[in-house]
C-alpha cells in the first residue's frame, strides 16, 4: 500500500510543477537557512568540549566592589592556584595563564622579527590539565625550565619548519633568549586557546610567584577530583577572602576589618565557571579570547525556528489552497470506500516526499552558501559529510517537518464530503479560508518583525560609527611596537613629523579604542579610607597627545614642555570630576596619588579637565580616566591631513626600516580598529538582513501561490465581471485587496512586538538610538509594496483572460 | 433490496429551507433496473446520494438489503457502500493520476483484496468491458466512451449488489451512450440491481420501471415490463 502511495505521490508532484516548485523551493530555503544556523549554533555550543575531563575543569572568577567601582574579573591573584591545591582536597590540579599579548620574536639567526599576536605564559601542568600532547617534545618536561617556550604547528612552520623547531633558540623583543622545547598542534577554532601561537613557561617568571593577593592577573583553571561536588567547592572558595585577602589588605591598611569592608557595601566574591560555559556565558574582564553570546545563540535559534515555521506555514497554505484540485479525487476515493485514515496517510506520504526532495535541495543550497555564511559569521564551519549521526538527524528532521507541515492539509482534505465535491462544483466543498488567512498574517508579521529588527540594528551601527567620540579617529595612523627602535624612537617620531601630510605625532601605548586596560586606585590628598579610592585609568602620554587626538580641554590647560613641573601634572576627564564631587573648575589644583601607602608617595596635580571621550565600547558609560606624562612608547600615533595616504605611508615605512632594519612595520588606522569593535553588531545586522530577505522570499512564494489559486477559484466571477464591463485594473484591484488587508493586519501585530524586542536589545548599549517612527513606516511600506508586486502579477494575469474561456464551461 | 418510506431531505440556509425530498416512498426489488426521471431540481440526484449512502436524510426509513441504515454513521455507511454498491457518474469521475488498471483496481484495494487476486479480477472486468488494451493509459488519453466504460468496470469489479448510475450517458454521444446502456443492461441481466437517474427517455426504455419525480416526491411509477 505504501508503495502505491509513493507512486501516486510522485505522479501528483510531476503533474503540478508550479505548485511543486513553490512548495519545494519554499521548504528548501527554510530548511537551508535553518541548517546553516543549526551548524553555527552547534559550533558555538561545542566550545572547549574537546578537552579531556572538560566537565571537571573550571575557571576561577572574582567580583570586586570597592571604592564605588565594580570589577567582574576573569583573572585572579598569582597565589590562588597554589593555595587551592594546598587547602582544598577537591582540587586535583591547577593551571594558570598570564596573557603576554603581541610581541616581536625571531629565530636566533634571523634578521627580521615576526609579530606573534596572541601569546601567554602557562604553568607546566598545562598538558595534564587539558589532556594535550605535543607533536614534538616531551610534555612532562617541556615547560619545567625557565626561558623555554612551545610553538604551535603554524608558528613552528613559519619560523623553522615543523620538525626543525625543537631545540632551536629564539630571540624575544631583541633581548631575551628562549629555547623551543615543544611543538603542539594548532588549537581548535572552537576553543578559548584558539589563535595562540606561543606559550611561554611560567618557570622563572617573577610575577608568577609574587604572592600578591592584591593584583589579579592570572587566568586560573582548576580540575576537580571526580568525586567533588562543584557547587560545594564553589561555595567554599569564599574562604579565600577571609583567610588570605583580608590579612593581605590589613598588612597594607592596618585597622581595616572584614566586617567594615562588607558593611561599607564592598565585596570580594569568588566564583567559578566550567570551561565549556565560558564561551557563551562569560563576559568578564579580560577574557582569553573573544567570546560569543548566548543571547545571539537564542536570537539565531529563533530566526531558524521562524524560517522553518514560515516554510511549514507556506506548505500548509499552498496545500490547502491547492486542495481544490484534489477535491474530486478525495470524493471519488471516499465514494469507493476509502476511509479518512487512508486518505491522511496518502497525503502525508506526498508531503513527506516533497519534504525529502526539498531536503536534498536544501543541502545543496547550504553547500553553495557555506563560504559566504562562514565569512559573514566569522566561522570555519563545514557540513559533516562523514558523520552518520548528522545525516540521521537531518533526514529525521526533514521528514518530521514534512509530516508536521502536511498534517493540517491532510486532515483538511480528508474531510471533504463526496456529495459536495463530485458534482463539479468543487468550490462548495472547499473551506479553510480563515485558517489560510491567519497563516498569511502570521508569515508577514514575522517578515515585518525581521525587517524592523534589521533596520534598527543598522541604525544603531550607523549611530555608533557616526557618534562624536570626543577624539579624532579619522585619518589617524597607529604604528605598533615602536619601542623596538630603542633610544631612536624620539628621533623616529621627529622624522615622521617632518613629512608634509603629517599634522601631529604622539608617542603612547594608550589609544582610545576599546581594549583591556585596568584601573588604578587613586587617592585624593588627605583621604585615606579605602572606600574613597578613585578607580581610574592612568594613561601615560607625551606632550603631543591631547593635540594629536584633538581632545578638548574644558578647564585649565594641556601639558606644556615649558613647565618642568608637568612631569607631575595630571589631566582628568569629566567622569573623574564627577567622582570627586566638585565642579570642573574646582578640580584644578587637587592633588592625587596612585601609590598611597607606599614609602615615597607621588602626588600629581590636576592642571586640566578634558572633555569626556569614549575609550570603551559604546555599550558602556565613560569611566574615570587620567593622563600623565610618562614614557610608554609602544605606539606612534600619527594624525594626517586629508588626501591620499599611500605615499606618506611608504615614506614612514622607509624611515622606520632605516631606523630599525629587521623589524616588521606594523600599522593600522584607528578608524578600522574602532570599526572592528562593533563587528559583532555588524555581523548581527548582516545576519538579520539575510534572514529577513529569506523570510520575505518564503512569504512571497506563499502569497504568489495563494494569489494564483485565488484567481483560479474566481475565474467564473472574473469572466462575468468582464462581460459586465469591469476593466483590467478594477478586476486586478478586486483580486488583490483581500491580501493587502491581511498584510495590514500583520503590520498592526508585528510593529508593537518589534518595538518591544528591539528596545530590549538596545538596552545593552549605554549610547543608543531612539527607535523612530519612520523605521516602522518603512517596514510597513516595504511589506505592502512587496505584497502588491507579488499579488498583482497573478491578479493582472487573471484579469486579462478572455471571458469566453472562463465562462465556456458554464 | 431497497425500501424507502417517507424519506425527507431539507437543505437549510440562514433564511431559507429548501425541501429536496418530501415523504418519498418506493421499493426496488433485487435484479430490477429502475430509472428515476424528473425535471432539474426535482431531487433525483439527492435521492441517488442517499441511496448510495453518500448522504443522510432528515427523516423516514431506508432499508437496504434487509438492514435499516437511516441512522448509520459514516464509517458504517462507507463499509456497506464499498462492499455492495458501485457508482457510475455522468462526468466519469476517474482519477487522472491513475492508469485505467489502477482506477479499476481502487475499489479492490479498499476492500482489502490481495494483490494477486486484484490483478486477476481487474483483468477479467477490463476484458469484459473491452478496454483491456488500454489498461496502462491515463484517463486523459481516452475518449469519453472509453472513460465511461472504465468507470463501469470500476463500478462492477467488486461484484456489487447494486449499481447507481447518475446520468451515465449525459456526456456521451448517442453511439457511445448506447454502448454504455448495453453494458448496463447486460449487467442487469446477470443479476445486478441498477438504479439510474436520467433525463433521457431513450435511455429510460432500457429499464424495467420508471419512477418520475417532481418537487421532491414521486409523481408516477410505470412498469415497462
Amino acid at each position: 500500500m505504501i508503495g502505491n502511495y509513493i507512486k501516486i505521490a510522485w505522479r501528483n508532484i510531476k503533474k503540478q510543477p508550479f505548485f511543486t516548485f513553490l512548495n519545494t523551493f519554499g521548504l528548501a530555503i527554510g530548511m537551508s537557512g535553518a541548517l546553516l544556523i543549526s551548524l553555527y549554533i552547534y559550533d558555538e555550543l561545542s566550545f572547549d568540549e574537546m578537552f579531556k575531563d572538560a566537565d571537571r575543569i573550571h575557571r576561577i572568577n572574582v567580583d570586586i566592589k570597592f571604592g564605588g567601582r565594580v570589577n567582574n574579573l576573569a583573572e585572579v591573584s598569582d597565589p590562588v592556584a597554589a593555595t587551592l591545591e594546598k587547602d582544598f582536597p577537591q582540587v586535583e590540579m591547577t593551571t594558570r595563564f598570564r596573557n603576554r599579548g603581541g610581541l616581536l620574536i625571531r629565530k636566533n639567526d634571523a634578521t627580521l622579527n615576526v609579530k606573534e599576536n596572541i601569546t601567554s605564559y602557562v604553568d607546566a601542568t598545562f598538558f595534564d590539565m587539558f589532556g594535550l600532547e605535543l607533536l614534538f617534545g616531551d610534555s612532562k618536561t617541556a615547560l619545567n625550565e625557565p626561558n623555554t617556550l612551545i610553538l604551535t604547528r603554524t608558528a613552528a612552520e613559519k619560523h623553522f619548519g615543523l620538525e626543525e623547531a625543537i631545540g632551536q633558540t629564539m630571540l624575544l623583543n631583541n633581548t631575551d633568549t628562549y629555547v623551543v622545547t615543544g611543538v603542539i598542534d594548532d588549537f581548535p577554532m572552537n576553543s578559548l586557546l584558539r589563535n595562540h601561537s606561543v606559550l611561554f613557561t611560567m618557570a622563572g617568571y617573577d610575577d608568577a610567584s609574587l604572592n600578591n593577593w592584591g593584583s589579579n592577573n592570572f587566568a586560573t583553571f582548576v580540575k576537580l577530583v571526580p568525586t567533588a561536588n562543584p557547587e560545594d567547592f564553589e561555595r567554599s572558595l569564599q574562604s579565600l577572602f577571609g583567610n588570605y585577602i583580608v590579612p593581605y589588605a590589613q598588612a597594607i591598611m592596618p585597622g581595616i576589618t572584614e566586617e567594615q569592608f562588607i558593611a561599607s557595601g564592598n565585596y570580594f566574591n569568588f566564583s567559578m565557571i566550567n570551561i565549556k560555559d565560558i564561551h557563551l556565558h562569560s563576559n568578564r574582564f579580560p577574557e582569553m579570547s573573544a567570546n560569543g553570546s548566548i543571547q545571539n545563540v537564542y536570537i539565531l535559534s529563533f530566526i531558524a525556528l521562524f524560517l522553518i515555521i514560515l516554510a511549514a506555514v507556506n506548505f500548509m497554505n499552498l496545500s490547502t489552497a491547492h486542495s481544490l484540485k484534489r477535491a474530486k479525487e478525495v470524493g471519488i476515493r471516499k465514494t469507493l470506500g476509502s476511509n479518512k485514515i487512508e486518505l491522511i496517510i496518502q497525503f502525508l506520504t506526498e508531503s513527506g516526499l516533497i519534504s525529502f526532495i526539498s531536503l536534498v535541495f536544501a543541502v545543496l543550497i547550504a553547500i553553495l552558501a557555506m563560504p559566504f555564511f562562514n565569512e559573514l559569521a566569522d566561522k570555519d564551519i563545514s557540513i559533516p559529510f562523514a558523520n552518520p549521526v548528522f545525516w540521521g538527524v537531518l533526514l529525521f528532521s526533514g521528514l518530521l517537518l514534512g509530516l508536521l507541515s502536511g498534517i493540517y492539509p491532510a486532515f483538511f482534505m480528508s474531510r471533504f464530503i463526496p456529495v459536495k465535491v463530485l458534482k463539479g462544483s468543487e468550490q462548495n466543498g472547499v473551506g479553510g479560508g480563515i485558517v489560510r488567512n491567519v497563516l498569511v498574517v502570521f508569515q508577514f508579521a514575522i517578515s515585518i518583525f525581521l525587517i524592523v529588527s534589521t533596520l534598527v540594528v543598522f541604525e544603531q551601527i550607523k549611530f555608533i560609527q557616526n557618534k562624536d567620540l570626543g577624539y579624532q579617529k579619522e585619518r589617524v595612523l597607529i604604528i605598533n611596537d615602536v619601542y623596538a627602535a630603542g633610544n631612536q624612537v624620539q628621533s623616529f617620531k621627529n622624522n615622521v613629523l617632518q613629512l608634509a601630510q603629517v599634522k601631529s605625532v604622539s608617542l603612547s601605548s594608550y589609544v582610545p579604542t576599546p581594549s583591556s586596560r585596568r584601573d588604578n586606585s587613586f587617592f585624593e590628598e588627605g583621604v585615606t579610607q579605602q572606600e574613597k579610592a578613585i578607580q581610574m585609568q592612568q594613561w601615560n602620554v607625551d606632550f603631543d597627545y591631547v593635540n594629536t587626538l584633538d581632545l578638548e580641554i574644558i578647564e585649565g590647560r594641556d601639558f606644556n614642555q615649558q613647565y618642568s613641573t608637568d612631569s607631575l601634572s595630571i589631566i582628568i576627564n569629566e567622569a573623574t570630576v564627577a567622582v570627586l564631587g566638585v565642579e570642573p573648575k574646582e578640580a584644578l589644583g587637587k592633588r592625587l596619588t596612585p601609590n598611597w601607602g607606599e614609602e615615597n608617595i607621588r602626588y600629581y596635580t590636576v592642571i586640566g579637565v578634558v572633555k569626556d571621550f569614549h575609550f570603551r565600547s559604546l555599550r558602556n558609560n565613560i569611566d574615570a580616566l587620567s593622563l600623565v606624562i610618562g614614557s610608554n612608547s609602544n605606539s606612534l600615533i600619527v594624525k594626517l591631513e586629508e588626501g591620499d595616504f599611500s605615499n606618506t605611508l611608504s615614506q614612514i615605512e622607509k624611515k622606520w626600516k632605516s631606523v630599525v632594519p629587521g623589524q616588521p612595520f606594523d600599522y593600522y588606522f584607528m578608524e578600522e580598529s574602532f570599526s572592528d569593535t562593533y563587528s559583532t553588531e555588524k555581523r548581527l545586522g548582516s545576519i538579520f538582513t539575510i534572514f529577513s530577505l529569506l523570510s520575505i522570499l518564503i512569504a512571497c512564494l506563499g502569497l504568489f501561490g495563494l494569489a494564483a489559486f485565488n484567481a483560479e477559484k474566481r475565474i467564473k466571477e472574473i469572466g462575468v465581471r468582464k462581460v459586465l464591463g469591469a476593466s483590467v485594473g478594477q478586476i486586478a484591484y478586486k483580486l488583490s485587496v483581500d491580501f493587502l488587508k491581511l498584510v495590514a493586519i500583520a503590520i498592526v501585530i508585528a510593529v508593537p512586538l518589534a518595538w518591544y524586542a528591539m528596545n530590549r536589545w538596545l538596552e545593552d548599549f549605554t549610547y543608543r538610538i531612539e527607535i523612530s517612527w519612520w523605521i516602522f513606516a518603512l517596514a510597513a511600506f516595504l511589506a505592502v509594496l512587496i505584497s502588491i508586486l507579488t499579488v498583482s502579477f497573478q491578479s493582472i494575469k487573471a484579469a486579462i483572460v478572455n471571458p469566453v474561456k472562463s465562462l465556456r464551461t458554464e | 433490496m431497497i425500501k424507502i418510506k417517507d424519506l425527507d431531505k431539507y437543505y437549510s440556509t440562514e433564511e431559507l429551507q429548501t425541501i429536496a425530498l418530501n415523504k418519498l416512498s418506493f421499493e426496488v426489488k433485487k435484479g430490477e433496473f429502475v430509472a428515476i426521471m424528473g425535471p432539474s431540481g426535482c431531487g433525483k440526484s439527492t435521492l441517488l446520494n442517499i441511496l448510495g449512502l453518500l448522504d443522510d436524510s432528515d427523516g423516514g426509513s431506508f432499508i437496504f438489503n434487509g438492514e435499516e441504515v437511516i441512522n448509520y454513521n459514516e464509517r458504517k455507511r462507507a463499509n456497506i457502500r464499498k462492499h455492495n454498491i458501485g457508482f457510475v457518474f455522468q462526468s466519469f469521475n476517474l482519477i487522472d493520476q491513475l492508469t485505467v488498471f489502477e482506477n479499476v483496481e481502487l475499489p479492490l484495494i479498499y476492500t482489502g483484496v490481495k494483490k494477486s487476486d486484484r490483478k486477476k479480477k481487474v483483468h477479467e472486468v477490463l476484458e469484459k468491458m473491452q478496454i483491456m488494451h488500454r489498461r496502462n493509459h491515463f484517463p486523459q488519453q481516452l475518449s469519453g466512451g472509453q472513460q465511461q466504460r472504465v468507470a463501469v468496470a470500476r463500478a462492477v469489479v467488486n461484484n456489487p449488489k447494486l449499481i447507481l448510475a447518475d446520468e451515465p450517458t449525459g456526456n456521451l454521444d448517442s453511439s457511445n451512450g448506447n454502448e454504455v446502456m448495453d453494458l448496463l443492461t447486460e449487467l442487469n441481466n446477470q443479476g445486478t440491481t441498477i438504479i439510474m437517474v436520467t433525463h433521457s427517455e431513450h435511455d429510460a426504455k432500457f429499464t424495467h420501471r420508471i419512477i418520475r419525480m417532481l418537487d421532491g416526491h414521486k409523481v408516477t411509477e410505470n412498469s415497462l415490463v
